[in-house]
């Protein structure tokens, strides 16, 4: 029998091989295995995802028990790769597994934050909004006008791309329960990514569920979570409004009210959330085993209104046939999603609202919500922030449903031989309602007030999987090899019923045209002498967003695999205990172009109601060509890749480091310019240019006290990444990232030579004091004008060098941990200071409204003059601890049950953080800071119950 | 299942072109296509955008047209100069980045790509094969050549604004495909040669439905580019310029009753109709846009004043957006001028100064266009007005007339161009309505009287920088304007800004194009 270590649970799926063959078993639901023609003397070998390797050396009794300890370092460890498994050991790529263990703790929602932090190369930038779902690269993202997220596989089931939209849903990983997930692999390089092909450019993260047993367990999980937003973007209190404005605009005094208000507080509250799950498994029928788990959670956000409501329900049923010949792997999910979305726009209006003014007024028709009013009209600007969010009720309700079935089948004839079979699908179905209450004053000049709007969506996918795998092993050689097909269909649909307030109003439809991805692959390893490994990848896919004769990519990558520590000369060594070489190199396709499902074809598009036009009395409906690009292809990364695993003093302190050099070509520009007067725009989306990322990524785990009654361990990882347009045709540049401040304004610029999203910005003069002159910028080209030719390229959002360090301590039953992270010149456009710190703005249309006090650091007047200063440049490198926990295990409390457990902890989240940068939050993932939601300190109180 | 990978558009606003052509109407609402091209920025609604790399809003065609026409010049001012562009036009230290500029040369240049579309879907082989209609073919004789009336009109504007474009026509492909670069005296022999071959197949003046184009549309172009011809190819053509300004006041139009008729929210049915020759249609409801009338509405309602509601807009409007120069202010001085329905210059307790461009409280405002109907009542929507754009009106062909007189045509009349000046100062109610030759003491004392008139006329109406321009007076020194070349009080500007740069972004993508001169 195979025990877990510490809860003395039976541990299923064991894999038990006899040392130096290939002969081997896996353990049953209970544990148990057996395992025929053994002797005295052989030694068995234990190993499973997320515990420690285990040698058995067979003595006189051939029945035992088998405890394996969780392990600290990760080198034996399973890894689930594209269409299969291998062991940290023996994988030649850059995999990391990451299971529940690792995972970071905290008030977490949604599953990608289980990872913030903990692996090398991997960036988690979530929003502070309840539920809200997170922008993740890996490796920085090696595409530009495609989307730069990693593929997410649930199961084998790749979900659509994390940043699709889903109106009424926070977002697609937002419905899924992070109790439910078993482990995370994330995939980096090209070689262990290019079994995915098409998909896998930006990496793969695999998410595997927890699983089905025999024995029957019960496990309750509770948390609650008290926030409190900590920090306000400073504003004038409403005393020093008054002085500045009987100052600057003693003309204006006129206008100033008696009240004090702080809106920021006035729209900001704090917030409790809870969470509980609850988890049975055991055997049903006698043989299927399964596992159930219902979650609930509730988050308020730290916006008024906010708030967010999930609860999800998810079986795993696991049964074997035909002695284990045949393993059947069903998940369902059904998932239920409310949300009221709290305007986070309205933090801004906050900022500038007029802080003498009341939150009420008993005598206003505006529901009794003071609001600006101008010649017997509201004035025209920003309204009352409390009374718009709370007239405004935008509430989401989205239900999901996925899964999938995964059969896995040993030839009886050929057990070397199995056929795998995965089918699986993903629906989501969303509604959201939005109404504004008819007691607000009329948005934007209408005609009418209020709003009511109701729009539904739809995005689905299914996916067909199958594929082969032979292993066999010939002396000294080890062979495995896959070949398999993927189907992959994704719809998209919905309608919107505009306002129907509006007498005008018409109610719309839409619909993307299907995506289809089909992919042809195979892989083989090769194994000589255990200490030399190759691999080789190849995948053809096909995808319907491109013409027929561009539709097909080749793709595939090799890898080479040295384990120098099992040559001789190593083999003893006292300091080296674990040493293995890596080099790789690989290609990867991209063709996740959100909104370009059909360019190449012919198409008219109508004009909608709105975009017609009239000959005479006649309103016809206006018709255009749509931009065509027919020579849309493949974008493809290559990756060479040159690593070092190691193992130090016994594996006491372990880790990697990784070199790797991507280029990405034929990279997709959205706004390529097109020949003007030949096609039906001035840009479309092409493949012109081309992408460098160079990186280091090094990692270190160590065990630095390991005794029965203290422990303590710590993981460390660093990325350093340097990114760099390195082509563009005919040196084309691009405009990007808007700010707020004017219309169409924009601050990055993509251009050769540089890293994309550089701030495009005028280079600040100062005086001889030091303080920087309004509007006077260096004449950079030197002709006299300054002009936007004078703008130049100043560093960009993106950190050079990422930290994360985490770690653990235990006592007995008392357990301690934390994390922190860093960033390291990484920069923000600070755009609520570029675009709300100047005196102008003490005047809001006919009305007063508040600035920052920042304004009295620069003195600048005019918005238009300063708005694209370097001066609102950046630096915004930051240390900050993530979370910190501390908690007691009490066993057995439960004297009933033959195994109980009790653990109670508590935890702080977003304890601090260290930054020169003068905005809220130095974490701002594209660099432009236009009021974030804010991240709220978070005190956490949990409890664990198992039976 | 590899054929999976065919998909098609399932969206119901969008169809294979296969499929549109199946029904006949498709050939008239793909010609409206070509024309809404001029008031809309795309299909899904105001703030949608078929071409790229700027704000919907400004890439609007009557509004760029606006902007590097008007807002370069002396007669308006737009406050808020961190909309990206507006601060370099109007202060003229554009760059062939300004996204106004790139907004201007892109619309111009997918309304030739429309119309060369259009041409190449109702080839005679396409409508054989397509078994249409012997009606609608007959229609369709009528249809193209508006489209190439359309496109005619993108190539003027071209020529005029840029100096050179690059030459397209319907052989020419979609795709892989970079067009020459016609020069000046190319792209004006080619205008001249379209308009003229069209003419036939052009519907008579004023027969055509409201909103499409008719022969004097070509006409109006034509007399446009041949007043201009010294301008554009060295060479004077006055007397083809007055020449077709009679072919256009002999096509039956008529004065509007009132002046402000011409700029309200049913210019498209009111007396306006007899005088505008072709509108660019605005529509609360069907054609909404932020074009040039939305725009001046919006942007006219001063901040001070909170004139919005009886402009048929919001009390506030855009918050003062737009605001006038101090030299346009000064064209209404002499007393003639109080009760002169041109004069809609409302000054307040304001001063005529603007010496700092973001304060919306400095400077004077204009009254010109408004969304309120004449017969009372208002446009349908309170931000999108229901005021056509008057691309071209009567009043515009008297005063060229008249210039064109006096610049030596022949075959003119003396009289009768001072009959059509004071056919505008009549309607427009000023006292002083009888001029003669003996009010003027020359005929560069008449000329620079004519380019005042029109702006007293014509303001705000998309023509300035062409008429500064043609009077030497845009660029060098001799005539300075408020925050002309960046000073408060004006200061000389290259000759080189006679003609704006080809955007960056076009030069790219296209290597036949080359930069104009000091750009």
């Amino acid at each position: 029998v195979v025990k877990e270590k510490s809860s003395g649970e039976p541990l299923p799926g064991v894999s038990v091989v006899v040392k130096g063959t290939q002969r081997g078993t896996e353990t049953d639901f209970d544990g148990n295995f057996s395992i025929t023609n053994v002797k005295t003397g052989d030694v068995l070998v234990f190993r499973y995802l997320g515990y420690a390797n285990k040698e058995i050396t067979i003595g006189t009794n051939f029945n035992f028990t088998v405890e394996l300890a969780e392990a600290a370092q990760q080198l034996d460890e399973i890894v689930v790769v594209g269409y299969g498994t291998t062991t940290v050991k023996d994988a030649t790529g850059s995999v990391e597994a990451i299971t529940a263990k690792d995972f970071t703790k905290g008030n977490i929602v949604t599953p990608e934050n289980l990872l913030s932090g903990r692996v090398s190369g991997v960036n988690i930038t979530t929003s502070g909004a309840p539920g809200s779902g997170s922008q993740i690269t890996i490796r920085g993202g090696s595409s530009i006008g495609a989307s730069n997220s990693p593929l997410i596989i649930i199961d084998g089931l790749p979900i659509e791309n994390s940043d699709a939209s889903v109106s009424g849903s926070r977002g697609l990983l937002a419905n899924i329960n992070p109790n439910d997930i078993e482990s995370f692999s994330v995939l980096k390089d090209a070689s262990a990514t290019a079994i995915y092909g098409s998909r896998a450019a930006n990496g793969v993260i695999i998410i595997n569920t927890k699983k089905g047993r025999t024995e029957y367990s019960l496990d309750f999980d509770m948390q609650y979570t008290f926030g409190e937003v900590l920090d306000r973007v400073q504003v004038f209190s409403a005393d020093d409004f008054r002085n500045i404005i009987n100052q600057i605009r003693p003309g204006d005094a006129a206008l100033l009210g008696n009240s004090n208000t702080n809106w920021q507080n006035e729209i900001l509250r704090n917030t409790v959330s809870s969470l509980y799950n609850l988890t049975a498994r055991g055997q049903i029928f006698g043989a299927i085993p399964t596992r159930l788990s219902l979650g609930f959670a509730n988050q308020e956000g730290s916006v008024l209104t906010s708030e967010f409501d999930r609860k999800t329900i998810s079986l795993s049923m696991n049964p074997s046939l035909f002695k284990d010949h045949l393993k059947i792997n069903l998940n369902y999910n059904r998932n239920f999603e409310d949300s009221r979305f709290g305007d986070a726009g309205q933090i801004g209006s906050a900022l500038r609202y007029d802080p003498t003014q009341p939150v009420y007024d008993p005598t206003s028709p505006f529901g009794g919500f003071y609001q600006h009013i101008v010649s017997g009209e509201p004035a025209n600007g920003t309204t009352n922030p409390v009374a718009a969010l709370l007239q405004r009720n935008n509430t989401g309700f989205a239900f999901r449903q996925y899964g999938n079935l995964n059969l896995d089948y040993k030839f009886h004839f050929l057990p070397e031989l199995k056929a795998v079979i995965n089918v699986g699908f993903d629906k989501i179905k969303s509604e959201n309602t939005d109404i504004t209450s008819t007691k607000a004053p009329a948005q934007s000049n209408a005609l009418f007030r209020g709003n009511n709007a109701f729009k539904t969506q739809e995005r689905g996918n299914q996916l067909f999987d199958s594929y082969l795998n032979y292993i066999k092993t010939f002396d000294k050689t080890k062979l495995d090899v896959t070949a398999g097909y993927s189907y992959q269909r994704f719809e998209n649909f919905g309608t919107d019923s505009g306002n129907k307030n509006n007498p005008n109003n018409v109610a719309t439809t839409f619909a993307d045209p299907d995506v289809v991805n089909i992919g042809f692959f195979g892989r083989a390893n090769l194994t000589f002498s255990e200490k030399y490994l190759l691999t080789l990848n190849y995948r053809r896919d096909g995808t319907s967003r491109f013409g027929e004769n561009n539709r097909w990519g080749n793709f595939g990558g090799a890898a080479l695999a040295w384990k120098i520590s099992e040559e001789d000369f190593l083999k003893d060594n006292k300091v080296i205990s674990n040493l293995k070489l890596r080099a790789s190199y690989g290609v990867t396709g991209q063709q996740n172009i959100p909104g370009s499902n059909d360019i190449y074809l012919d198409r008219y598009r109508f004009g909608n109601q709105g975009s017609q036009y009239i000959f005479g009395n006649q309103v016809i409906q206006s018709t255009i060509p749509s931009a065509i690009n027919p020579n849309l292809k493949w974008e493809d990364t290559k990756t060479i890749e040159f690593g070092v695993d190691y193992g130090l003093f016994n594996n006491k302190f372990s880790g990697s480091l990784n070199y790797f050099n991507k280029v990405s070509s034929d990279l997709f520009f959205n706004e390529a310019s097109l020949a003007d007067g030949i096609n039906f725009s001035n840009a479309i989306i092409q493949n012109i240019g081309e992408l460098t990322i160079n990186g280091i990524e090094f990692t270190i785990n160590g065990d630095i006290l390991k005794t029965d009654d203290y422990n303590w361990n710590f993981t460390f990882n660093a990325t350093y990444l340097d990114r760099e347009i390195t082509k563009t045709l005919n040196n084309q540049e691009f405009r990007t990232g808007g700010t707020g401040g004017g219309t169409g304004n924009t601050i990055q610029l993509y251009r050769v030579g540089f890293a994309p999203n550089s701030f495009h910005v005028f280079k600040q003069l100062y005086d001889s004091a030091g303080k920087p002159i309004e509007g006077a910028y260096v004449d950079l080209n030197g002709d006299g004008l300054i002009n936007d030719n004078d703008r130049y390229l100043k560093e960009n959002p993106n950190a050079d060098i990422a930290l994360g360090f985490q770690s653990s301590f235990n006592y007995k039953n008392l357990d301690f941990a934390f994390n922190l992270r860093a960033n390291i010149g990484n920069h923000v456009y600070n755009n609520v200071n570029s675009a709300r710190a100047q005196y102008e703005l003490l005047r809001d249309n006919a009305v007063l409204g508040n600035i920052p006090t920042s304004v009295l650091n620069t003195n600048f007047v005019r918005t238009a003059d300063v708005i694209n200063s370097d001066i609102y440049v950046e630096n915004a490198s930051f240390l900050r601890m993530d979370n910190v926990t501390l908690g007691y295990t009490f066993n057995n409390p439960i004297k009933k049950f033959s195994y109980s457990s009790l653990r109670i902890w508590a935890g702080v989240q977003n304890v601090f953080t260290w930054t020169n940068y003068t905005g809220l939050d130095p974490e701002v993932f594209n660099g432009i800071d236009n009021l974030i939601y804010p991240r709220s300190r978070n005190f956490l109180f949990g409890a664990n119950i198992k039976f | 299942c590899t054929k999976d990978l065919n998909i098609v558009p399932e969206d119901d606003q969008t169809t294979l072109s296969e499929k549109l052509f199946e029904n006949e109407t498709a050939y008239l609402e793909v010609l409206a296509g070509i024309y809404a091209n001029l008031s809309l920025t795309g299909t899904d609604g105001a703030g949608s955008s078929n071409i790229q790399g700027l704000d919907p809003g400004t890439s609007q065609y009557g509004r760029v047209l606006l902007y590097l026409q008007t807002l370069s010049a002396d007669q308006m001012i737009w406050s808020y100069e961190n909309d990206p562009g507006t601060r370099e036009i109007q202060r003229n230290i554009w760059t062939a980045q300004n996204p106004l500029i790139l907004g201007m040369f892109s619309r111009a240049s997918v309304s030739v790509a429309f119309a060369n579309n259009f041409l190449r879907e109702t080839t005679t082989e396409k409508l054989d094969a397509r078994n249409v209609s012997a009606a609608t073919r007959a229609d369709i004789v009528n249809y193209r050549a508006e489209a190439r009336l359309l496109r005619a009109l993108s190539y003027y504007h071209l020529m005029d604004l840029f100096g050179k474009a690059p030459l397209v026509n319907e052989n020419d492909p979609v795709v892989n495909f970079n067009p020459p670069q016609a020069d000046r005296q190319q792209l004006f022999t080619y205008i001249e040669s379209e308009l003229t071959a069209i003419e036939v197949d052009l519907k008579d003046p004023m027969t055509n439905q409201h909103g499409r184009a008719d022969k004097a549309v070509a006409w109006m172009i034509l007399a446009k580019m041949y007043l201009n011809a010294e301008v554009y190819i060295g060479q004077a053509k006055y007397t083809e310029a007055a020449d077709y300004c009679i072919k256009i006041i002999n096509g039956g139009y008529t004065l509007a009753t009132n002046y402000a008729d011409l700029f309200m929210a049913d210019n498209n049915t009111n007396s306006a109709v007899n005088e505008i020759i072709f509108p660019l249609i605005s529509d609360g409801i069907e054609t909404q846009n932020f074009g040039p009338t939305t725009v001046m509405v919006n942007g006219s309602v001063g901040s001070i004043e909170q004139n919005g509601t009886p402009l048929g807009v919001g009390a506030g409007g855009w918050g003062g957006a737009l605001r006038l120069r101090r030299e346009f202010v000064q064209l209404f001085d002499a007393s003639v001028f109080n009760t002169d329905a041109r004069n809609t210059i409302i000054s307040g307790s304001r001063d005529i100064e603007i010496r700092d461009i973001s304060d919306q409280d400095q400077g004077y405002i204009l009254e010109k266009y408004s969304n309120a109907k004449s017969t009372g009542g208002f446009g349908s929507d309170q931000t999108f007005v229901d005021t056509d754009f008057p691309l071209f009106r009567l009043a515009d062909v008297y005063l060229m007339y008249a210039e064109a007189h006096f610049r030596g045509a022949s075959g003119t009349n003396t009289d009768l161009a001072f009959n059509y000046i004071n056919l505008l100062r009549t309607r427009a109610n000023n006292p002083q309505n009888n001029l003669s030759m003996s009010d003027f003491s020359n005929n560069n004392e008449i000329l620079n009287f004519i380019l005042d008139e029109r702006a007293r006329e014509l303001h705000w109406e998309a023509k300035r920088r062409q008429d500064l321009i043609r009077f030497g007076k845009f660029t060098g020194g001799n005539y300075n304007w408020a925050w002309k070349g960046n000073g408060s009080n004006g200061i000389s500007i290259s000759a080189d800004l006679k003609v704006y740069p080809i955007p960056n972004a076009s030069l790219a993508s296209n290597p036949e194009l080359k930069q104009n001169p000091g750009y």
